[in-house]
């Protein structure tokens, strides 16, 4: 009996450990830091905007560890996006802009989803391979200069501008994190993505075609990530080869620790949200505590070790 | 908009690699002329005022190495000195987004200074920005936003040498090869203002100062870690190769295991940046010839100290410059203490006894 609850009561820690953690994290940072401006709202709205593109990312590969696969590409695609995006607003207006960014992204998860899905390749090898391609083609696009961009109109809807007073790149998190929950937990495309990463040969004999579905995933995946791409360049008015280089293991992070799991069939939008809120509490909170910076690696790194093992570990059967 | 467009325009010229862009000595983002760095200090009178007024102050750094622990070390020690508090230290791991977020985070404790490296013109004046309207005392190391002008925008940049360091690397190369032979230039494949001047310094001054050296081979490298693989081809197209740049330490360290491995001693390595592999090589009287390094912790002190002209309200030279120095077996020692003020590891010190 009393292991059964104990069972339980560890189940429930895990589903909830991201939202647990991410508010003693705020609870240690507005204590710690009360008089050093942690808790003021310029600096909340500064966590949420920054991590707006790491958000994006880490919704689109909800999706792709739910269905048993994986995005490792999704760095390169942000470059590349931005890039693309910065080259065509120089003589086009922003809508060619984003529709080239974000038509790369598709592009580029079509081609990671057809390797996966007609091929039949593994999806970790796939991407990985596409992460190197497609980051020597970011390089190559300008020749390794910075684009900046001067479009107004991009620069605000996508980076410093503001919607009924609110900026922008907090309605875009929000936006995807609702559009995502819809999708993840609403619609017959999430419920398949959810059956494919449980039990692939479950859900082929139940009618889902998987191999499209695979596909699916990881286009939704690319285009997130080109979305991300938007994100930065809008924020940074410009763009450059390194963008979203350092993003993939942060987002991993982000979307683990938010409950999502590595090996398909469970996972959460809210969480990864979360996820990426807790990376970027983080991050803001140990720099204003005045830590080095190999301290605030190994601080970060040990609060990621404990909030992932809460997660992960399965119960003993 | 005018000076934007120079500023793109000299900083594009530093970085596609054409020696006949480069300036003959090290000039700023806007072709300022240097002032070297031992004229940037305070009054007593200026001390004071400062040391009175509750200052902050945050390092914003690019990247975390030996080079920004020294800068961090002189900048620490002279706010100190000053009686400011330094409140926040940070690395964007050469991110220009991280950057920028690094930016907005520590401005939530209203530093009064702050230094650091922009990564990117283009996108660090956006990232510049909040702190720049709030008024902070911004001093910049090596590089500079597009649009910032000096004396309003900024206090001043600080930077290495850059051009002396390559000439210098180029000199003890050539003086350690008698002037003639066939060397290897192995630069830094990368938008960065740094490396690609100091790179392009080397190139130049071998092809316009030693007629009987010949740059055989040329190769770019952006993952140090690919170095060793590199001097392999390097040394399979030309066996006879008698010398190699490395534009810093990371990939001298890889050009040293291929020599190694192949049981090279003939051919003669020179460096950027102290490293401590490296220089144990050179004590050991192995390919390492000369190592070129910055007075890294002087530059932080000038950074802080341009820090407080700029809370005096105090008139900066536009571009302020420390010296480099070539560090070669007879003065290793030396070279530790002028460029991070510390001894020569042990392992160095006992190789030379």
């Amino acid at each position: 009996m009393a292991q059964t609850l104990a069972v339980t009561w560890m189940a429930g820690l895990r589903r909830y450990v991201v939202y647990v953690g991410f508010l003693l994290v705020l609870l240690f940072f507005a204590i710690v830091l009360h008089d050093d401006g942690f808790l003021t709202t310029r600096n909340l709205l500064n966590i949420v905007q920054q991590t707006a593109p790491i958000t994006v990312m880490a919704i689109g590969l909800v999706f792709v560890l739910t269905a048993g696969e994986i995005d490792l590409s999704i760095g390169s695609i942000v470059a590349v996006s931005a890039l693309l995006a910065a080259v065509v607003m120089r003589e086009q207006p922003a809508i060619l802009g984003v529709a080239a960014g974000l038509g790369a992204g598709a592009l580029i998860g079509l081609l990671n989803g057809a390797l996966v899905a007609y091929l039949r390749l593994p999806s970790f090898l796939v991407t990985l391979a596409t992460l190197g391609l497609f980051a020597g083609v970011g390089r190559t696009l300008t020749n390794l200069r910075s684009v900046p961009v001067t479009n107004d109109l991009f620069n605000g809807i996508f980076g410093s501008g503001k919607l009924f007073g609110i900026p922008s790149l907090v309605v875009w998190t929000t936006l995807a994190v609702v559009v995502g929950h819809f999708f993840y937990r609403e619609t017959r495309f999430g419920a398949h993505v959810h059956a494919t990463g449980d039990n692939p040969a479950a859900a082929r004999s139940s009618g889902i075609k998987i191999q499209r579905l695979r596909l699916g995933v990881l286009v939704l995946s690319g285009m997130c990530a080109a979305l991300a791409g938007l994100l930065y360049a809008g924020r940074l008015q410009g763009a450059r080869y390194t963008l979203g280089e350092s993003d993939l293991l942060t987002v991993i992070a982000a979307v683990i620790v938010g409950g999502t799991r590595l090996n398909g069939g469970l996972g959460s939008v809210f969480g990864a949200l979360v996820g990426s809120l807790l990376m970027g509490t983080l991050n803001n909170g140990l720099i204003l505590m005045g830590l080095s910076v190999s301290e605030q690696l190994i601080a970060r790194g040990l609060i990621i070790v404990i909030a992932v093992a809460i997660s992960l570990r399965e119960p003993e059967r | 908009m005018y000076s934007k467009q120079v500023l793109t325009t000299a900083i594009a010229a530093a970085l596609t690699l054409s020696a006949g862009a480069v300036a003959q000595e090290t000039v700023g983002p806007n072709g300022e002329a240097a002032t070297p760095s031992t004229e940037i200090a305070l009054t007593s009178a200026e001390l004071e005022q400062v040391k009175g007024g509750n200052h902050t102050a945050a390092l914003l750094w690019h990247t975390s190495s030996d080079f920004t622990n020294a800068v961090t070390a002189g900048a620490r020690d002279e706010f100190e000195r000053l009686g400011i508090e330094v409140v926040a230290v940070t690395d964007a791991g050469f991110d220009s987004a991280r950057q920028q977020t690094d930016v907005e985070t520590v401005m939530a404790r209203n530093p009064s200074v702050i230094l650091s490296l922009p990564l990117d013109p283009v996108s660090s004046a956006v990232a510049f920005r909040d702190a720049r309207e709030a008024g902070v005392s911004l001093v910049f190391l090596s590089n500079v936003p597009n649009g910032y002008e000096q004396g309003t925008d900024y206090v001043t940049i600080v930077t290495d040498d850059l051009f002396q360091m390559g000439k210098q690397a180029a000199d003890a190369l050539a003086a350690s090869l008698g002037g003639k032979g066939k060397v290897a230039w192995i630069f830094h494949d990368a938008a960065y203002y740094v490396t690609n001047q100091r790179d392009n310094a080397f190139k130049t001054t071998i092809e316009k100062d030693y007629p009987n050296i010949e740059i055989v081979d040329s190769q770019g490298i952006s993952d140090p870690a690919r170095a060793e693989e590199i001097a392999n081809a390097l040394l399979l197209k030309t066996p006879d190769l008698d010398g190699v740049y490395a534009t810093w330490a990371e990939p001298a360290e890889g050009v040293l295991a291929a020599l190694r491995a192949s049981g090279n001693d003939h051919t003669k390595v020179v460096t950027l940046d102290l490293s401590e592999p490296v220089a144990l090589d050179m004590v050991k009287d192995g390919n390492v010839t000369a190592i070129i390094a910055d007075e890294a912790y002087e530059l932080g002190r000038a950074m802080a100290t341009a820090g407080a002209y700029g809370l005096l309200d105090k008139a900066a030279p536009p571009f302020v410059v420390a010296p480099a120095l070539t560090v070669q077996k007879a003065n290793v020692n030396e070279g530790y203490q002028r460029s991070l003020r510390r001894d020569a590891p042990d392992s160095i010190l006992k190789a030379l006894n």
